[in-house]
């Protein structure tokens, strides 16, 4: 119980609860305060105005120097108020009671407070008085302040109950609050427990009210998603890598054991060396592949993005290939890449090997005749460019497949190559943000890369 | 020449070294990044060539070391590491090339050579001449024998590279990094149609042949050879 109190009292939240119930408490102590000095100053002076009326009253009765009517005016305030919440009183100029129901004595003119010490009065209570010559005679008036007292003593015991009562309703709410929250940070820890244990499908529950929490958990999530992926692309990789490094590699062990038997034996081992050479080269050349997908796909290529041309890295890629295509018994066009499709955020060195890519793959797996074409147009907000041509296509069954790492379509299983250029293909599109499409020519393979445009700036 | 190598594996070491050696260089071995700083730094080298990983200062640290301490010899990195971005770090680091293992000796040869026969200071030629091939780099402009030859822009700054490494073996790798940017290797013979159009315009027309082909290796332009 003690844990989970000083684990409340540590939470961010219910600090920040506590810390605006305080702040709360003392603005409302404050204003309570100034409330209060105002309401009694305007007491005080209600108090005033009330001593000051009734005594022009009773002095308005004295008249033609004949105190008769005003003793008898006194005498009848007097008794209107036996428990002498008022008093009055009506002294001769020797100080004498002619009138009232107390003898002031010694009291200045005008206002002044008294206690009351005097002989006759109720015990503790005080009064505010006024004073002043009546004719020859003093004339003073006095209000007990008890009932003033009362008001203020009700107007701060209600203030003190509110302080009270919102005191504990700021607490008691605030560490609802800070439970609350305290229950979801506990659920992100635990997530982040779990993938710290190794187990990568964990993700933080989600409310579904888009709360700043749940934004946080979210982002959180999604780059969840994308570790795993990418752990399941590692993963994948290795797998691969051991899978199709482990076949060359027994061809190789099996090439240098003949070599050597030969060897022995006197004869010449000249096509065994070549042979092992080359099927060394082509495990490296693999491993590279490999290793550049991974190293494209982890994104640190990014920060070396600058404003490309599209048009113009197409146009270079025809500059280069269509004599080679021409050697090869095809021919590559690249009558639409004159236009200017606008800018793309980009690396030109992997962009320039992704197009370099699609025209070998066309250049490789279509017979001699084809015509490959390469495009770029802008396409809303985006800039497509493709790489198409008439060739033998790809099922469609198997279009998503050729993405994959090593894959290669039955009949392509004789050509050179390691089954990783459209791979490479897909891992610089996906770091550009673009989407690959293949399409049906009718006949042959259309390559459609669909890049975002640079926001104009 | 006279050659720096820094090389931690001993294999490895023994193979160039002796390769070196054969072909005519000699070849100081070392096999950590503070003597070879040391070393680097006395000045006397005409090429370093150094691994990335290796023992005390790495290569990289190692190269940039020694050119924060003014000296230009020309470096070239050696290296396992061979990713798209670690190439790029190795030249910025103030390598001047940059080779992945496992490599063809030849092409680290040829890349030794077209380092170590750099012009010292950058002067700035204007003509490029061998034999009766001329080339002007400011009007843009071949001719052979006086006749002009009309080439595309890849195929002047093919022969360009060509003609700049005159009588030194031009790898095919080495040209598709100066000719075409690129940094991979091609599955087509992007270089070997290249080629072969500049030699119908270059060679074919005329009786000597300039551009040569070096089995395996690349291509070297010279002035045909005294019978």
């Amino acid at each position: 119980m003690t844990g989970s109190w000083s684990r409340l009292l540590r939470s961010t939240p219910f600090r920040l609860a506590l810390t605006f119930a305080f702040l709360f408490m003392l603005a409302f102590i404050l204003s309570g305060a100034i409330v209060y000095q105002m309401m009694s100053a305007d007491l005080a002076g209600q108090l005033d105005d009330t001593i000051k009326e009734t005594y022009a009253v009773i002095a308005a009765s004295y008249a033609d120097n004949d105190p008769k009517e005003l003793v008898e005016t006194v005498e009848s305030h007097a008794t209107r108020s036996p428990k002498k919440e008022q008093l009055f009183s009506l002294t001769d100029a020797a100080g004498n009671r002619l009138a009232g129901n107390f003898t002031a004595a010694g009291l200045p003119d005008g206002f002044s407070m008294f206690g009351a010490e005097m002989p006759g009065l109720p015990q503790g209570t005080e009064y505010r008085a006024y004073s002043g010559a009546v004719g020859s005679n003093t004339l003073t008036v006095a209000i007990s302040l008890s009932e003033t007292e009362e008001l203020e003593t009700i107007m701060l015991m209600s203030f003190g109950w509110a302080t009270l009562i919102i005191t504990g309703l700021a607490v008691a709410g605030g560490a609802l609050l800070a439970s609350r929250v305290q229950l979801r940070l506990d659920g992100i820890a635990a997530t982040m427990v779990d993938v710290s244990h190794g187990r990568l499908d964990a993700r933080i529950p989600l409310t579904g009210t888009g709360d700043d929490i749940d934004v946080v958990s979210s982002q959180v999530n999604a780059a969840l998603d994308r570790l795993s992926g990418l752990v399941d692309g590692m993963k994948q990789v290795s797998a691969n890598i051991a899978h199709d490094l482990k076949t060359p590699l027994n061809r190789l062990q099996m090439i240098l054991d003949s070599a050597s038997e030969k060897n022995l034996s006197g004869q010449k081992v000249g096509s065994e060396l070549a042979e092992a050479h080359a099927e060394s080269l082509q495990i490296n050349e693999t491993f590279d592949a490999l290793l550049r997908i991974a190293q494209i796909e982890a994104g640190a290529r990014k920060a070396r993005f600058t404003d490309v041309d599209l048009g113009e890295i197409l146009q270079t890629i025809a500059e280069i290939y269509t004599d080679v295509a021409e050697d090869d018994g095809k021919s590559l066009s690249s009558v639409e890449l004159y236009q200017t499709a606008g800018r793309i955020h980009g690396d030109p060195e992997l962009l320039t090997q992704m197009f370099a890519n699609l025209v070998e793959n066309a250049l490789r797996h279509c017979p001699p005749g084809t015509t490959i074409k390469l495009s770029v147009a802008r396409d809303g907000d985006h800039v497509l460019a493709g790489v198409a041509d008439n060739g033998p296509g790809i099922p469609a069954d198997e279009r998503e497949k050729v993405f994959q790492r090593l894959y290669r379509l039955d009949h392509s299983r004789s050509t050179p190559g390691s089954g990783l250029g459209l791979s490479l293909v897909r891992a610089i599109a996906d770091l550009h943000g673009a989407t690959i499409a293949l399409e049906d020519c009718r006949p042959g393979l259309a390559v459609m890369v669909s890049f975002p445009l640079v926001a104009a700036s | 020449m006279r050659l720096l190598l820094v090389e931690d594996d001993h294999k490895t070491a023994d193979y160039i070294v002796r390769g070196l050696t054969e072909a005519g260089h000699v070849c100081d071995l070392l096999r950590n990044g503070h003597d070879a700083l040391f070393a680097a730094t006395s000045g006397s080298y005409d090429v370093i060539v150094a691994d990335r990983m290796i023992p005390g200062l790495d290569g990289l640290s190692m190269i940039k070391a020694v050119r924060a301490a003014g000296v230009r010899t020309p470096a070239i990195f050696l290296t396992s590491i061979g990713g798209i971005d670690d190439r790029v770090e190795g030249l910025e680091a103030g390598g001047d090339d940059y080779l992945v293992k496992p490599f063809a000796f030849s092409e680290l040869l040829a890349r030794i050579n077209a380092l170590g026969r750099r012009p010292a200071a950058q002067e700035q030629k204007t003509m490029l001449r061998v034999a009766d091939l001329e080339m002007d780099l400011i009007m843009r402009r071949v001719t052979r024998q006086g006749q002009p030859i009309d080439l595309q822009p890849r195929e002047f700054s093919l022969l360009e590279v060509l003609m700049r490494g005159e009588g030194r073996v031009i790898t095919r790798t080495m040209l598709l990094e100066r000719v075409w940017d690129f940094h991979f290797d091609p599955k087509t013979s992007v270089v070997e149609t290249h080629i072969s159009r500049l030699r119908a315009k270059v060679d074919k027309p005329f009786e000597a042949q300039l551009i040569h082909t070096i089995r395996n290796t690349g291509y070297s332009l010279h002035a045909p050879l005294a019978p």
